[in-house]
């Protein structure tokens, strides 16, 4: 018999994830002592879109955002995703009736939330047994093909929202600021960074080497062993290990960025999916009002660390990885 | 531009050898001719070379400034190195050879990490290649402007090589290709077909590949010498 859990992951101006990140950027559900990755076990993911649009979307635009975003994903040749348009429906997207439903719903009490994806997984094996994504339409929408000033790109979040569908969660590659009203994301390098792009800005319809990398992780096509390799290491502070520190690998050659987090309590981290060649590797603490964003807060994330740079220059080879990197912290 | 130049010069040199080539010779019984062979083997000087500055942008959201935002800054070089060589040469005529060589040398690539966002203190992250370079060369022995009693005998050359970088670990390998020209002396002791020398060299070597992010081709001060012997 399986054992049903439902996991609600919120994105947007601010995020609420309640689920642990199983790896650098792929979402998690603990069982028993050991934390499985949340993936599709089949494919194709056969998805159902709402049959009701919001101001300035039409449900018709909502499918072709949706099934745009799909095929972005699908485009990863590192990867082996594929979807379905099963057709539209009148069910709301809602967890629990066995179907995927993508659509809009009115949740105005949710003032900082522009989508969500929740997941019904099978907890024993980290099967994704169902998603479903809401887009938010107490916000202003479009689906204008340079974008339109004061809405939001409804692709953009379409691409977002299914990352998530797809098992991935939130990337920290990015630079945010508090101001009045809460963070606004001041410059990013991932779709999967939590905290959107301003109305108008239609950046978030393409995906970055950190999105690719980590649909690759989760979904390998051969291309992905054979031709990217890893980093792996420790991170460490008064010789402990460092939990939830963010580790960033820079591609000297592609100059992309791909990121990922230490994940247990001796500071083991692993970042996969990387381009064979020279890195930078350099390691942050996440911010403080971010950290809700990417770990479960009964974890006991280490944020009290000055960012820095690992001395030597790691190279990644082709399939392989580099293994040894320790990056040794000191508290602020 | 500068290969080409060397190259005429190479030409010329050559057009000029057989009209001087009577007034001064190499010392001893047995010039070379074709098919004498000299092997040599000694160390190595190659410059360093810049491999640019690259940042590590984020793409920024609407209003909050002008172009990417950059994470941090790397600034690289190649420095200079030392290292083995060699070359095993064969003449064709009594003022030609044609060479081959092997050049090992373990240069550090260094990248100054700076201006980040954070504050991140500045760091130079460094790592150690082993490079190595196969080539060919066209020699021409200035026995016309020999001196010292026919001892010493400069020398022209030009060639091009094939260059495999391995990064650290020997995991990664990177190939390239390099140009050369230069000059160089030999100053041989004794005078029997069999003679020992002294061998040395300086050129430019115009290199592109290997080790190189920077996707650009770099021209690079090279210099050599070596014990030489021909037979």
């Amino acid at each position: 018999m399986r054992r049903l859990a439902t996991i609600v992951l919120t994105v947007a101006i601010a995020g609420a994830a309640s689920v642990p990140a199983s790896a650098y950027l792929k979402l998690g559900t603990r069982l028993g002592t050991r934390t499985v990755t949340l993936k599709w076990s089949q494919m194709p993911i056969r998805y159902f879109v709402t049959d009701r649009g919001t101001t300035g979307v039409t449900s018709t635009q909502l499918q072709q955002a949706v099934s745009r975003s799909f095929s972005s994903w699908e485009a990863v040749p590192s990867a082996t995703t594929s979807s379905e348009f099963a057709g539209f429906t009148l069910a709301n997207p809602s967890t629990g009736d066995g179907a995927t439903v993508i659509g809009f719903q009115n949740r105005p009490e949710l003032d900082r939330t522009l989508g969500a994806t929740s997941f019904m997984v099978d907890t024993t094996t980290g099967a994704i047994l169902e998603a479903d994504i809401f887009f938010n339409s107490a916000f202003p929408w479009s689906v204008a093909a340079q974008g339109e000033a004061n809405t939001f790109d409804l692709e953009s979040i379409a691409l977002h929202e299914i990352g998530h569908l797809h098992g991935l969660a939130h990337s920290a590659l990015g630079e945010t600021e508090l101001r009045s009203g809460g963070r606004r994301v001041i410059a990013a390098e991932a779709v999967m960074f939590p905290i959107a792009y301003a109305t108008g800005n239609i950046s978030g319809r393409t995906l970055k080497a950190d999105d690719i990398a980590g649909i690759g992780d989760i979904y390998p096509a051969a291309s992905f062993t054979r031709d990217t390799g890893s980093i792996s290491g420790k991170v460490t502070k008064g010789g402990k290990g460092v939990l939830g520190a963010h580790v960033v690998a820079f591609d000297m050659r592609t100059k992309t960025l791909v990121g990922g987090f230490s994940l247990s309590d001796d500071g083991s981290f692993v970042i996969a999916g990387l381009d064979p060649g020279p890195h930078i590797v350099r390691v942050e603490p996440l911010d403080d009002g971010d950290v809700e964003s990417f770990f479960d807060l009964t974890l006991n994330v280490d944020i009290n660390f000055r960012p820095q740079f690992y001395d030597k220059i790691v190279v990644v080879p082709r399939g392989g990885g580099t293994s040894g990197v320790e990056l040794k912290v000191v508290a602020k | 531009m500068r290969l080409s130049r060397a190259v005429l010069y190479l030409a010329l040199v050559w057009g000029a050898c057989p009209a001087v080539a009577t007034a001064q010779v190499y010392i001893g019984r047995s010039v070379p001719h074709a098919g004498t062979v000299e092997v040599s083997g000694g160390g190595t000087f190659s410059g360093g070379y810049d491999l640019g500055s690259i940042s590590a942008d984020e793409t920024r959201n609407t209003g909050t400034g002008t172009g990417p935002f950059v994470l941090f800054t790397a600034t690289s070089r190649t420095k200079p190195t030392l290292g083995l060589q060699a070359r095993l040469g064969v003449f064709a005529a009594k003022s030609a050879s044609l060479e081959a060589g092997i050049q090992l040398a373990r240069p550090i690539l260094s990248s100054q990490l700076s201006g980040d966002a954070e504050s991140s203190a500045d760091v130079t992250a460094t790592e150690t290649l082993t490079r190595l370079v196969v080539d060919g060369s066209l020699v021409l022995h200035l026995s016309g402007l020999s001196f010292a009693g026919g001892k010493g005998v400069p020398f022209v050359l030009g060639g091009g090589g094939y260059i495999r970088e391995l990064h650290e670990k020997n995991e990664v390998i990177e190939t390239g290709r390099e140009y050369h020209a230069g000059a160089g002396l030999h100053l041989w002791f004794g005078q029997g077909k069999h003679r020992l020398g002294l061998r040395t060299d300086v050129g430019v070597s115009v290199r592109n590949g290997g080790a190189d992010f920077s996707e650009t081709k770099h021209t690079v001060p090279t210099a050599g010498i070596s014990l030489a012997y021909l037979f």
